[in-house]
């Protein structure tokens, strides 16, 4: 019952009004907080790359593709403080580089065996593009890739399958190719 | 002895008869209800701003009784926010109107009774001014890098469903709450910068947001 009238003809209401004060403390404390949210979402973009290769004794088609994992990958990001390696203990096909927010190119050097050299160098060329993510994870970087060029010490040549790189995980932008033997 | 078509058509004159009346009751019982202007304010929001440094928001609301248990319904306020982390500062600030209507749930015992159960629906709308924002893009890889972005100034629409209960403390001074979902419309204005908190609305960064006001309000009435 929300109201009732006593034997006065006088309006009643406790029940409403003791409801009505509690919450209104309980929501004037709960709503004092002020940390901020946390960040659920990736912060920053991810670069998703697969190494294949064309077995040596058949016609390079879509069909004869296959991945190739890598002993120990040694990917290393050529920035303005000097080279940042990356060491994979476990062998793999699928890795993950990031891009230089500071510039619309950059350099990563990668080795399908850390014991392999020499290095390949993969140079990326894009477009950049300020992405807010929420409050909670303020602004990054997304990028269009153009161009990725590569050294063929190891490698036999790159495809980009798509240009956009964001921070969703699960798509992949580009395959390289390794030599079959 | 009349004619079988004559107790026809006075039986027919009798039923309309007693819709006449039942028209003239039910117009009798809206008359008795009279007229009611409830003009109000959430008493949270100013203790929230109080507290709070980060929103601020403070806001009105006005009801208006037409029949039939339907009060046509108006919220106005403003309010503002302000972002001070170390990868993201900016300041807002923005007036908003609601305007819909909301419906009594359960029949008034009595033509005094104006407390009950209220449903309603409201379109809001809010003018949002953002000032310059300075933002840094963290990378532990390849170094932070930074930058600014001007002021905007941009609007916000969205539609609230809203559920609420109204009572009478004394006579003429009513408290009550309503809960609102309320459901962004114009979501791509918000994609450069989704305000943290928009006064009328809420989270910026939500296209749907639940929140809850506790209002306290004088009724003006009169009869019809």
């Amino acid at each position: 019952m929300i109201s009732r009238r006593n034997k006065d003809n006088k309006i009643v209401s406790l029940h409403g009004l003791t409801g009505f004060v509690v919450l209104c403390l309980y929501f004037a404390i709960a709503s004092c907080t002020q940390e901020r949210q946390p960040c659920l979402t990736p912060k920053t973009a991810s670069l998703n790359l697969v190494c294949v290769h064309y077995p040596a004794d058949s016609t390079p088609s879509a069909t004869s593709m296959k991945d190739t994992a890598l002993p120990k990958a040694l990917f290393g990001a050529l920035t303005a403080n000097g080279a940042q390696y990356v060491y994979y203990k476990n062998i793999s096909s699928n890795f993950t580089l990031s891009l230089s927010p500071d510039a619309d190119s950059c350099s990563w050097v990668v080795s399908p065996d850390s014991l392999a050299h020499p290095l390949d160098t993969l140079n990326f060329y894009y477009q950049r593009k300020l992405q807010f993510l929420s409050n909670a994870c303020g602004y990054t970087y997304f990028y269009s890739l153009s161009a990725v060029h590569t050294t063929h010490n190891n490698i036999d040549s790159v495809l980009i399958t798509n240009p956009s790189v964001t921070n969703d995980a699960n798509t992949k932008q580009l395959k390289i190719f390794i030599h079959p033997n | 002895m009349l004619p079988a078509a004559a107790y026809a058509q006075v039986a027919a004159d009798s039923v309309a008869v007693k819709d006449t009346a039942a028209i003239k009751d039910s117009s009798v019982k809206k008359e008795l209800a009279g007229r009611q202007l409830v003009i109000g304010a959430d008493i949270i929001l100013p203790v929230r701003s109080y507290f709070e440094t980060q929103r601020k928001g403070y806001e009105f609301h006005a009801d208006y009784y037409l029949h039939g248990e339907i009060y046509l319904a108006a919220e106005a306020g403003w309010g503002s926010s302000e972002v001070d982390y170390t990868d993201l500062k900016y300041k807002t600030s923005n007036e908003f109107v609601r305007l819909g209507f909301n419906k009594v749930l359960l029949p008034r015992e009595n033509p005094t009774d104006w407390g009950g159960i209220m449903l309603g629906m409201r379109l809001g709308a809010a003018s949002i001014h953002r000032n310059p924002v300075v933002y840094t893009v963290i990378d532990s890889l390849w170094g932070n890098s930074g930058g600014a972005l001007g002021a905007r100034q941009f609007a916000g629409y969205w539609f609230e469903i809203n559920a609420g209960v109204r009572v009478e403390l004394a006579k003429g001074l009513l408290a009550g709450w309503m809960v609102r979902g309320k459901f962004l419309l114009n979501n791509k204005d918000f994609k450069d910068l989704a305000p943290l908190y928009v006064a009328g609305y809420g989270r910026g960064d939500k296209n749907s947001v639940f929140d809850i006001n506790f209002y306290l309000s004088y009724a003006i009435r009169w009869k019809r």
